[in-house]
């Protein structure tokens, strides 16, 4: 009985990793889920070029294998805790029971132990096709740089890898559940109301890490930066591959020592969590709503135009304020930005050690890139957030209201984005460039900033022809392989236009051109965008369809009809 | 007056509405009743226009909705069978989004949300986000919702669905007072006792097609049955109820 519940309960917990409200009415949550492990695969693919790398340094050079093999392992391995780390954030809620399981379940005669560790099961299978989906390639090829000393250290080198790679996920996953079962200690109410920033600082912390962590260089550097190693988990992880593949290093043995005493505190944490869910939460649960009470005065915000423009954007801005999982996506988003930006921003141009952040209160590229790398990470974001549905079903209030053509919803979109995106990161940018730079210089480059802005704004706008949070998801239309492309494409066409930036704010006659051109390409684009929500069908989407399977090409001679 | 001649909605093959034809009445409730799966919430779907038919027409005070459907939306109050809602909003930003989206002036909407909350006994929750409402709560946002706008037709799905004793006699006497201020009022409710009370005029809908279009009065007289109920056991239910539950009391006592 209770091997068939937990089988059940297994399977149904395993399906709920995401949340499939999302999902369209055509949607398929199997689809979805093998489209993430296919992603991850895609991610796969893109790394083996490094442990590929890293395998034939080491056949010709065995100095500069060496380096080569352990600048891929740490990378890899940190690419691993960040994908794990990811993961733990967006299936923030499905590691424990929540609301809905204490309702329906509890009526029956399930026991909370069958229930959690059927939880457990799910999500270490969850946990366990993520490592692996992003390990499938390189996983094979990194080892193999390790095992040319015959079978034996083949096979040695390829358990390393793997038992270092699950490893370094379970202490990320492992510590997430001990935050959050500390964090139930609370009061119930006090814990729902910090369990979303508890989830999004998470993510800022780990994407933070990932990018600003001391970069791989030779052993002496390395350890010159102890003290730093000490607490970045990744290098505790390098360390212990090395242990296990019998290739130690006896200068890293503090870090050996870091990461089996990492492991085995976040394991206990990870078992008190779930021992505090069993004795307390899943009590509390039943006994306290999940609604925190209202705060009277928070609730007002100004108009943004006419009624239709004010209602879609107040709906946006309180969709995004009160949504959890649409925070934490847009928080993804921020997170590469701010990473990316804090990355080039400690670039040796313009952050020397020794003479701290002086190099920051005169002109630099870096910063100028950083400033345009957080602009377009938050426009895109909100953007990417606006097209997933909150409650889908609630919907069909936009759909009766009168007066909502697409031109008027896109208008409504448009402000709601600048309100929610530039809005605030330009401010930010405006407070920091006339901190640290000349009142000219800084309002020079701010509007440019802000020219920039709209046009990556009013691009992305283009064909959504939606109200934010209301169109339902389709799994299958994501292109996550072109948008590799387009960052590369971003990466390359930003450090042109910074070099351009520069240049241009040295000249004024150079300025004014390149001004005038953004402006215009701004221009244009505004007017491409508006333009298809006039010419194109006139009606507002809100369910996503799929792609027809048959393609109807519509070719006929002139004057002939086509057949229906 | 709503009219609906000859509408007809097939979904990929299966024909969920097949020729509906009758008319409500400005002045009175007009019930529209029907077994599980018999069309009713699609034909309801219809007239709100959130689907559109396959064929026929549907009619508001003679004109066709589709030649303007922005007019007719802005003259149509909508209460759905179930209470989907934006349940992150708190009672009061839901009403206040529905008046904006309705293009309805800010003061004078805020001052008739302010009466309808306190009319409905929500006053004191109105700061609270509608995932904590009870079921009734949230219909009675519903019914705040769709009455915002002073509409001239006003749709009704299940409106009793949830709501305490109370409040539910509060709601059959407004549905009869608004019919009695010129509105036209389409009920759809399983609950006969209720549609018997309040309507003075149904449509039975079976398997899609109108079984039924007269007064209740009109309906007793013709079929020489006394109750609503038994007239529409004789139009619209097919099985031996009583056969039915012996078997199903036999299955699960065996």
């Amino acid at each position: 009985m209770t091997r068939l519940q937990f089988r059940v309960l297994y399977r149904e917990f395993l399906f709920r990793v995401v949340d499939l409200e999302l999902l369209a009415e055509d949607g398929d949550i199997s689809k979805l889920l093998g489209q993430f492990a296919a992603l991850l695969i895609f991610c796969s693919l893109w790394l083996t070029p490094v442990a590929g790398l890293a395998g034939s340094a080491a056949g010709h050079n065995p100095m500069l294998g060496m380096m080569a093999r352990w600048v891929a392992q740490h990378f890899l391995t940190a690419t691993t805790m960040l994908a794990v780390g990811l993961f733990a954030v967006m299936s923030w809620e499905s590691p424990f029971p929540d609301r809905r399981d204490v309702f329906v379940l509890s009526p029956l005669p399930i026991r909370a132990r069958t229930m959690l560790t059927a939880k457990v099961a799910a999500v270490a299978t969850a946990l366990s096709i993520t490592v692996l989906a992003l390990n499938s390639l390189t996983g094979l090829f990194l080892p193999m740089s390790y095992g040319f000393g015959g079978v034996v250290s083949a096979v040695r080198a390829f358990s390393a890898w793997w038992i270092t790679q699950f490893a370094a996920g379970i202490f990320i996953f492992f510590s997430v559940l001990t935050v959050q079962g500390l964090a139930q200690l609370l009061p119930r109410q006090v814990f729902l109301r910090l369990s979303s920033w508890i989830q999004t600082g998470f993510f800022v912390l780990m994407v933070t890490v990932y990018f600003l962590q001391p970069p791989f260089s030779e052993l002496r550097n390395l350890l010159a930066n102890e003290r730093a190693l000490r607490w970045v988990p990744s290098y505790w992880f390098f360390a212990l591959f090395q242990e296990l593949n019998g290739t130690a290093l006896p200068q890293l043995d503090f870090l050996v020592h870091r990461a089996w005493t990492g492991l085995l505190i976040a394991a206990a944490g990870a078992a008190a969590a779930y021992l505090i869910c069993y004795l307390r939460t899943l009590r509390k649960i039943g006994e306290q709503p999940d609604i925190l009470p209202a705060q009277r005065g928070l609730h007002w915000l100004p108009p943004f135009g006419d009624s239709l423009q004010t209602a879609v954007a107040h709906f946006s801005v309180r969709t995004l304020l009160r949504s959890r999982s649409h925070r934490v996506v847009l928080t993804f988003y921020l997170g590469i930005g701010l990473g990316l930006s804090m990355f080039v921003s400690h670039l040796p141009e313009v952050y020397d050690r020794a003479s701290g952040f002086g190099a920051w209160y005169r002109l630099n590229g870096p910063l100028l890139l950083a400033s345009m790398l957080i602009t377009c990470a938050a426009i895109v974001g909100t953007r990417v957030v606006f097209a997933m549905p909150l409650q889908a079903r609630a919907n069909w209030i936009f759909r009766m209201m009168p007066h909502a053509g697409v031109a008027r919803c896109l208008s409504a979109s448009r402000r709601s984005l600048y309100t929610l995106s530039l809005a605030p990161v330009w401010t930010a940018c405006a407070v920091l460039f006339f901190f640290l730079w000349p009142w000219r210089l800084a309002a020079e480059h701010l509007t440019m900033l802000a020219v920039l802005g709209v046009l990556v704004a009013e691009l992305s706008l283009l064909h959504f022809h939606k109200i934010p949070f209301t169109c339902s998801y389709l799994p299958g239309k994501t292109k996550f392989n072109m948008a590799l492309v387009y960052l590369a494409l971003f990466f390359f066409v930003t450090q042109w236009a910074v070099d351009r930036e520069m240049a241009a704010l040295a000249d004024l006659v150079l300025y004014a051109k390149t001004f005038g051109l953004l402006l215009v390409l701004a221009v244009l684009a505004h007017w491409r965008t508006s333009s298809a929500s006039h010419s194109e069908e006139g009606h507002v989407h809100f369910e996503e369809t799929p792609d027809p399977v048959v393609f109807a090409l519509d070719l006929h001679r002139d004057g002939v009809t086509t057949l229906q | 007056m709503l009219e609906l001649r000859n509408v007809t909605k097939r979904f990929t093959g299966v024909v969920a509405v097949n020729g509906v034809s009758f008319q409500a009445r400005r002045g009175e409730v007009t019930g529209y009743l029907g077994p599980n799966g018999s069309g009713k919430s699609t034909t309801m779907k219809l007239i709100t226009a959130l689907i559109d038919r396959t064929a026929g027409e549907i009619l508001f005070e003679g004109e066709p909705i589709h030649n303007d459907l922005a007019t007719y939306k802005q003259r149509m109050g909508y209460v759905p069978e179930e209470p989907h809602l934006y349940q992150h909003l708190t009672g009061l930003e839901y009403l206040i989004m529905i008046g904006q989206l309705r293009g309805l002036p800010a003061k004078a909407t805020a001052d008739r949300i302010d009466g309808l909350l306190r009319l409905f006994s929500l006053s004191a929750d109105r700061h609270v986000p509608i995932s904590s409402y009870s079921k009734g709560m949230r219909q009675k946002v519903l019914l705040s919702a769709a009455l915002l706008h002073n509409p001239d037709l006003i749709l009704l799905d299940e409106p009793f669905s949830g709501l305490d004793v109370e409040s539910a006699l509060v709601m059959r006497s407004l549905i009869q007072e608004l019919a009695a201020r010129g509105k036209v009022v389409l009920f759809s409710s399983h609950e006969l006792e209720i549609v018997e009370k309040v309507c003075s005029h149904v449509v039975i809908l079976h398997r899609g097609k109108v079984v039924a279009d007269d007064s209740i009065e009109r309906l007793r007289t013709l079929m020489a049955l006394p109750t609503l109920e038994e007239i529409f056991s004789q139009l619209a239910v097919e099985q031996d109820i009583a056969a039915i539950s012996r078997e199903i009391a036999d299955l699960v006592i065996a």
